[in-house]
């Protein structure tokens, strides 16, 4: 039995080891393209880089959107590009992340790009898998989204999302409704606040906006105030419109806007008065990639007219043109990645206040 | 070659190497490849502060952190106690009403007992996800519709509250009830009538015969319900996320899932979780080998002819009836009926007459309309359910037959790696599977294979009890006469025992199919654009879509599936295996 176990072990090192070293010789061939066409002429570039892809012919991509808007997203690409033939994948970040990790380790280069919330990506980072990829196409983003420009060029923005308050307008007067973050605290909404089990992406914003020391201070007020923890962002705004509980003490504002423009008697209203957190969600190209030029292509393209006006259409954040509902002055907190000794304290910030259950 | 066949069982140490050894050789290979590799895997990541994948994984430097940091919090034992109470109320409650179900249905002259059973199977068919918010949607105190109901009939305000730790008991206990009840009513199809027949003749009451006579006999059944809905129940997750959060109440899962799901994944903290629930799952398999230990006292099945014979239960009928009708209507009838109702409107709200004016078919319209969107993962799923139910139930009845009708070395070997499985979390199981096959040069990523290869595992320690208990059942005279006539063990699986299995193979068949059909966890770590199964659809729309649009494809879900169980029970009626006692 000891000597099985060992057999299947060493096979796997074996495969591991041929696969990892096969994969060191090729790791740098899509980084050195890519620094050659940045030194190329614009036109010069989007010609090379049409023609790489046109010969290429494919590439592999995993989409963090799901269902239907990714479907159409990359319908729109291959409209525009039909000599590149798209094949997706759609998983959420997390999946999106532990499954690239494993096929790389593998030395399985199966993925081209992927796109994840930015505050999502440090474990990809950290394990040096994404190529550097500097692209003429961020120039088109609006100021107040630029601190999404990664200095490195490991990836690229192309939309943003919000956390944000919202509330059930038949359940809560507006004069009445929360105008800050430390107001979901009061006792009229003791045991009336919804929230997701903890994200990292919410708690990185929420120290980016507050510092550490008050985020921990509002998660220990918060805690008191005996919120409403439950799994599902959607299901969750879809439970407060129907009068399950009163305030959405974080959420994505694009369902509840959705809803009420399916029916305008949606009781629904966004907290604008108080900060909105906004992460990007960014392409990643793989350092490994099988198709450079197509990945390439693809990321710049998500930068577009047609790309970006597709975002504006399903109510996420575009980056180079107006944002569908939310107005010009809304208080906007802008992060990408904290530190992992960071996220680690706040998770255990989080489960000590408001995640102890009975 | 008759008596040798019979021989080799007897004498299985010393037996040359036949036609059975083969097969127990190659069903252990199998088993190994499907089961051994995963397993191994989980052991090594739970004695690893390393992730797989990285420098040092594969060395054989071992440490005990995960386990210190896993089991040295006190929410670990809280949560622990919580599951323990959870999961002995769910058992208690779904094993007792799917009991009363299948000897309602099965032994006793009720009325309606077919639509009675058939509605009962019609809720495994409905997600769990869907159920579990059709609970939220049915009694959650501010929206509750019976709420709503009860407030205008008494007046009193929020009477259920099925965001509580006894909401999620009665979620769970309905949730596994059919599962109860497939297994007792395979159990009881299979029973001789004459030794109850024999009891009334020596004055028992009908009570009293079940108590003392039926029970007695379906005890490897029994056990094997009980073991089997304990231990999901310590694996569900649906109920524990989307109702104990609410209930502030901690089990096993959710505390795994608040501690290792934060990115990245801590794979050696989830494996070493995991590991709890081997162990759990192994004694708890010591325990029903020690129930059913004595197989020859379960052997109802032998060759003397009989004719199942339902127990007239007089005017009494009419209570069991009205009973088993309340029972399904909990179970299927009111989660059904809101699903129907939320796919018919644009967002949910409680039945009022403008709610009824707002109905349409819309939400059906944009899921058909949409190309091959939902339809090839459905046909997927078909394809997925059909194979990996009928490759598990062909497996663990060969596996089955060598445990319980031979006495080769080893054959509890097949067992325990058949049932141990019922561990493995469908995370671990399907990353495992990720890995092994980006490791294992074989072409089947992004096919259906791998999500099939991966459903084998996982399903083959229900399959496998779901048979033996119908196994323990079949005297070996049956096998000793064909023996006599000069039929290899062959032979005789093919038409002795695979005949007389047929509820228990029919039961599993049916559970593993449906259960296939809506696996999410697995099927999402390993769809890719050309695999994806009608389960990743589901997610999709909880994710991102809305509940109504989940609900419309329940709905379609729950339809194609009706059609499809009524087409297998036809096909096994015509061709299939035909009962020849």
């Amino acid at each position: 039995m000891t000597q099985a176990v060992r057999t299947i072990v060493l096979l796997i090192i074996g495969f591991v080891t041929v696969d990892s070293t096969r994969a060191a010789f090729g790791a740098d061939s899509s980084t050195e393209i890519y620094s050659k066409l940045a030194k190329l002429p614009a036109d010069q570039r989007a010609k090379q880089l049409e023609e790489g892809a046109r010969k290429e012919g494919s590439l592999n991509f995993v989409h963090t959107w799901r269902g239907k808007i990714a479907r159409d997203h990359v319908n729109l690409f291959q409209k525009r590009y039909p000599f590149v033939k798209v094949e997706m994948g759609d998983i959420g970040s997390q999946d999106a992340a532990e499954r690239f990790i494993a096929e790389e380790t593998a030395g399985r280069h199966l993925t081209d790009i992927l796109t994840l919330g930015v505050p999502d990506m440090a474990v990809i980072l950290k394990q040096n898998l994404v190529a550097s990829y500097p692209t003429p196409a961020t120039k088109k983003i609006l100021k107040q989204y630029q601190n999404f420009i990664e200095p490195q060029n490991r990836w690229t923005p192309w939309y943003w999302a919000e956390h944000g308050i919202s509330y059930n307008t038949d359940l809560v007067q507006p004069d009445k409704a929360p105008k800050a973050w430390f107001d979901l605290c009061k006792a009229d909404f003791k045991g009336q606040v919804s929230f997701d089990p903890p994200e990292t992406r919410f708690m990185a914003g929420l120290y980016v906006m507050m510092g550490e020391a008050k985020t921990k201070e509002w998660f220990k007020c918060m805690g008191q105030n005996q919120p409403i923890i439950q799994q599902g962002h959607t299901q969750r705004m879809e439970l407060m419109l129907s009068g399950d509980h009163a305030v959405q003490g974080d959420n994505y504002f694009y369902t509840g806007v959705e809803a009420k423009k399916k029916d305008p008697k949606a009781p629904f209203a966004m907290v604008l008065s108080a900060p909105v957190l906004s992460f990007a969600g960014a392409m990643v190209i793989n350092k490994n990639t099988q198709h450079p030029y197509a990945s390439a292509l693809f990321v710049d393209w998500t930068l577009e007219e047609d790309s970006q006006n597709l975002i504006n259409s399903i109510l996420r954040g575009p980056l180079t043109i107006k944002h569908p509902y939310l107005p010009d002055d809304v208080k906007l907190v802008t992060y990408n990645i904290v530190g992992d000794d960071v996220t680690k304290r706040l998770h255990e910030a989080w489960n000590q206040s408001i995640g102890r259950m009975k | 070659m008759a008596t040798g066949s019979l021989r080799w069982g007897m004498h299985s140490r010393s037996a040359p190497l036949n036609g059975g050894r083969i097969v127990v050789i190659a069903l252990v290979a199998v088993l190994a490849y499907q089961v051994l590799v995963p397993l191994l895997l989980i052991v090594w990541t739970s004695l690893k502060t390393i992730r797989p994948g990285e420098p040092g994984f594969l060395e054989l430097r071992f440490t005990l952190a995960n386990y210190a940091r896993a089991y040295g919090i006190s929410e670990f034992w809280e949560a622990s106690l919580n599951t323990l109470y959870f999961a002995s109320l769910s058992t208690f409650c779904a094993f007792f009403a799917g009991t009363f179900l299948a000897w309602a249905v099965e032994r006793t002259n009720t009325p309606l007992a077919k639509l009675i059973g058939l509605v009962t199977l019609g809720r495994i068919i409905i997600p769990g996800v869907i159920i579990t918010i059709s609970w939220i949607l049915s009694a959650s105190p501010s929206i509750g519709v019976l709420n709503h109901i009860l407030n205008s009939l008494t007046g009193v305000p929020r009477l259920l509250n099925i965001y509580s730790f006894w909401g999620m008991v009665w979620v769970q206990s309905l949730e596994l009830t059919p599962l109860a009840f497939l297994l007792m009513s395979a159990a009881m199809q299979s029973i001789d009538p004459r030794l109850e027949e024999a009891s009334a003749i020596a004055g028992a009451g009908t009570w009293s015969t079940f108590r003392r006579v039926t029970l007695p006999m379906i005890l490897p059944a029994a056990a094997a319900a009980a073991l089997l809905i304990f231990i999901q129940t310590v694996e569900s997750f649906e109920v524990p996320l989307l109702l104990g959060g609410r209930a502030r109440t901690a089990v096993y899962t959710t505390q795994v899932y608040f501690n290792t799901s934060r990115m990245p994944t801590d794979w050696g903290l989830s494996s070493t979780y995991s590991m709890v629930l081997l162990f759990l799952s192994l004694g708890l398999l010591y325990v029903y080998f020690r129930l059913v230990r004595h197989g020859e006292r379960y052997q109802t099945i032998t060759g003397k002819d009989y004719r199942p014979r339902r127990i007239d239960l007089g005017a009494w009928k009419y209570l069991t009836c009205a009973a088993s009708l309340l029972l399904v209507f909990f179970i299927t009838g009111l989660p059904f009926l809101t699903m129907l109702y939320a796919s018919l409107l644009p967002r949910f709200r409680p039945p009022t007459a403008e709610a009824f004016a707002a109905m349409s078919l819309v939400n059906y319209k944009t899921l058909l309309t949409e190309g091959g969107y939902a339809l090839q993962p459905l046909w997927n799923s078909t394809v997925l359910g059909f194979s990996a139910a009928t490759a598990v139930m062909l497996l663990v009845a060969a596996i089955s037959y060598f445990v319980h009708k031979t006495r080769l070395g080893g054959r509890k070997v097949l067992d325990f790696l058949a049932f141990t499985p019922i561990a493995l979390p469908s995370v671990v199981l399907g990353s495992a599977f990720l890995w092994l096959y980006l490791l294992v040069p074989l072409p089947v990523i992004g096919t259906l294979s791998i999500i099939g290869l991966a459903y084998l595992t996982r399903y083959l320690p229900f399959g496998l009890r779901f048979v033996s208990a119908s196994m323990v059942q079949i005297h070996r005279e049956l096998e000793e006469a064909a023996a006599v006539a000069g039929g290899g063990w062959g032979k005789n699986f093919r038409y002795i025992y695979l005949p007389l299995l047929r509820p228990g193979l029919m039961a599993g068949w049916f559970w593993v199919m449906v259960h296939a059909y809506r696996e999410l966890t697995i099927s999402l770590m390993l769809a890719r654009s050309s695999n994806r199964t009608a389960s990743v659809i589901i997610y999709d729309l909880w994710s991102n879509g809305s509940f109504q649009q989940l609900s419309a494809f329940g709905v379609i879900m729950f339809s194609i599936l009706i059609v499809l169980v009524a087409i297998a029970q036809k096909i096994s009626a015509r061709y299939g295996i035909q009962e020849r006692v």
